[in-house]
């Protein structure tokens, strides 16, 4: 019987391998992140778009209550995308790591310096006893100091990825296709933000609400973290061809 | 002993460190000292003495090299204790190679003297005022640093207890663009003035030229010919 738990412990302890080298609790909170709505990040000269669907499970929940976008410093923002609860504590981490850079540097945090600051995190929780990983990816867009607009993806096992633009959450794979049919070098911020819309579309079949997205962007001409307001995106929508009702396409 | 969520400290240091320091003061080594830094269009020159005494009535060294590399476009005087200040340099230093290795670039010079106040003001420093010069992007830059973390920037800056007689000197010869040559002649002229005047400071110059990436030192045992140097 003390076999039979042995043979299964890699299975639930986290800091236990399986046999052929694995992580299964680390594999099995990138299944917990592709249960979460998507979130797409995009990389053009102009700065960095961010934007995520935001699900409800009823027209009677206020849409601004489902934070999938998260201001960290004035220069950087993140998009997230499994567990929302495990979201925020990373968003806290990134938001005093901002801070602590601040004070101890005079200087802002550089988006690749806080990436890996986060990732460090999430890592030590793939290999504590009696802790679970973050059941969440991460992409982390904004500005450097010298105008450089970066982007930058976490998975649960605490690995930095750069990328030029990216999916994370559910549906993954269709979005991701479509932004490597149509990403380009020299992408404008608008286009940046027309081709995020369109790929999160890849996952629906009627197009989105306006309050059913969230945009954000990092210019490289401010360096600062903009939001799109509602009409915004609902305008942007309308010419993509992709408006839906409000609380249609929420079944899900 | 770790602690990267603290601003105000060194990240590698034990956290008892410097517990006793400043103890038993008549015993402390001093740079008494007179440290000048200016900052010019082509880079930083800084130019210090070679004294270290006991109270300011003993010369316990004539070799002191006051100025340290700290960057590899920044260099630091030693001006205060003497402990106190080479355990500043060198945590300086452990923190600039850190930085460098995790970040792939050098600090800025804003981060090395925000870094710099910081640890004078948190950190288990004491009794140290030196100057930070060094060279980056936005040009060339020369602070100092009092004892309680305060920041200063200028164009041209002494510390030391020969520095009213070296000020006197500099407010007469600074110029607004100066070449290096005409602020290392500058820079040792203040220096040998107050050598002549400060008990605090003497026996020989040392003179340090930072540009961008390189930071060079050079040691007189005796004061050399200004218009020479």
């Amino acid at each position: 019987m003390q076999g039979q738990n042995q043979q299964q412990a890699y299975d639930r302890g986290i800091t236990i391998f399986s046999p052929d080298g694995r992580l299964y609790q680390v594999e099995y909170a990138r299944e917990a992140v592709k249960r979460g709505s998507a979130s797409v990040g995009i990389r053009t000269p102009d700065g960095v778009v961010l934007a995520a669907e935001r699900r409800t499970r009823s027209p009677l929940m206020e849409r601004d209550s489902v934070e999938k976008l998260h201001k960290i410093d004035d220069h950087v923002g993140i998009a997230s995308a499994g567990h929302v609860a495990d979201a925020r504590q990373l968003i806290d981490v990134a938001r005093r790591q901002s801070q602590v850079n601040q004070l101890r540097y005079g200087e802002p945090v550089g988006v690749e310096t806080l990436t890996k600051h986060v990732t460090d995190h999430i890592q030590q929780y793939t290999q504590t006893g009696g802790a679970r990983p973050f059941g969440v990816a991460l992409l982390v867009g904004g500005v450097e100091n010298d105008g450089t607009p970066r982007l930058y993806e976490t998975d649960p096992s605490g690995t930095p990825y750069e990328w030029k633009a990216v999916a994370i959450g559910g549906n993954r794979e269709d979005i991701q296709r479509r932004l490597e049919e149509e990403y380009d070098d020299a992408l404008s911020l608008g286009e940046g933000v027309d081709l995020a819309l369109e790929s999160l579309a890849e996952a629906t079949e009627d197009g989105f609400p306006a309050e059913g997205i969230a945009v954000s962007t990092v210019p490289t001409e401010t360096g600062s973290v903009e939001s799109l307001s509602t009409d915004e995106i609902g305008e942007r929508l309308e010419a993509l061809d992709l408006l839906a009702e409000e609380d249609e396409g929420d079944a899900e | 002993m770790m602690d990267a969520d603290n601003p105000y400290d060194p990240e590698i240091a034990p956290s008892d460190w410097g517990e006793h320091a400043g103890e038993d003061q008549e015993n402390v080594n001093k740079t008494g000292t007179t440290t000048v830094g200016i900052a010019t269009d082509a880079g930083v020159v800084i130019a210090t003495d070679r004294r270290a005494s006991l109270a300011g009535r003993f010369v316990s060294n004539k070799k002191v090299v006051k100025v340290e590399e700290i960057h590899p476009s920044a260099a630091m005087t030693l001006v205060g204790s003497v402990g106190g200040a080479q355990s500043f340099i060198s945590s300086l230093r452990a923190e600039v190679n850190l930085y460098e290795a995790r970040r792939g670039e050098e600090m800025s010079m804003t981060a090395l003297s925000t870094l710099a106040g910081n640890f004078a003001r948190g950190g288990p420093y004491f009794a140290i005022n030196p100057i930070l010069g060094g060279v980056d992007e936005d040009g060339s830059h020369v602070f100092s640093i009092d004892p309680a973390g305060g920041v200063m920037k200028d164009d041209y800056t002494v510390t030391g207890s020969g520095m009213q007689v070296a000020y006197g000197y500099l407010e007469q010869s600074w110029h607004d663009d100066m070449s290096m040559s005409e602020a290392k002649q500058a820079a040792a002229k203040a220096v040998i003035s107050a050598a002549e005047r400060d008990t605090g400071s003497g026996n020989g110059l040392v003179l340090c030229e930072v540009t961008e990436g390189d930071v060079s030192i050079t040691e007189y045992d005796d004061f050399p010919n200004p218009e020479e140097v």
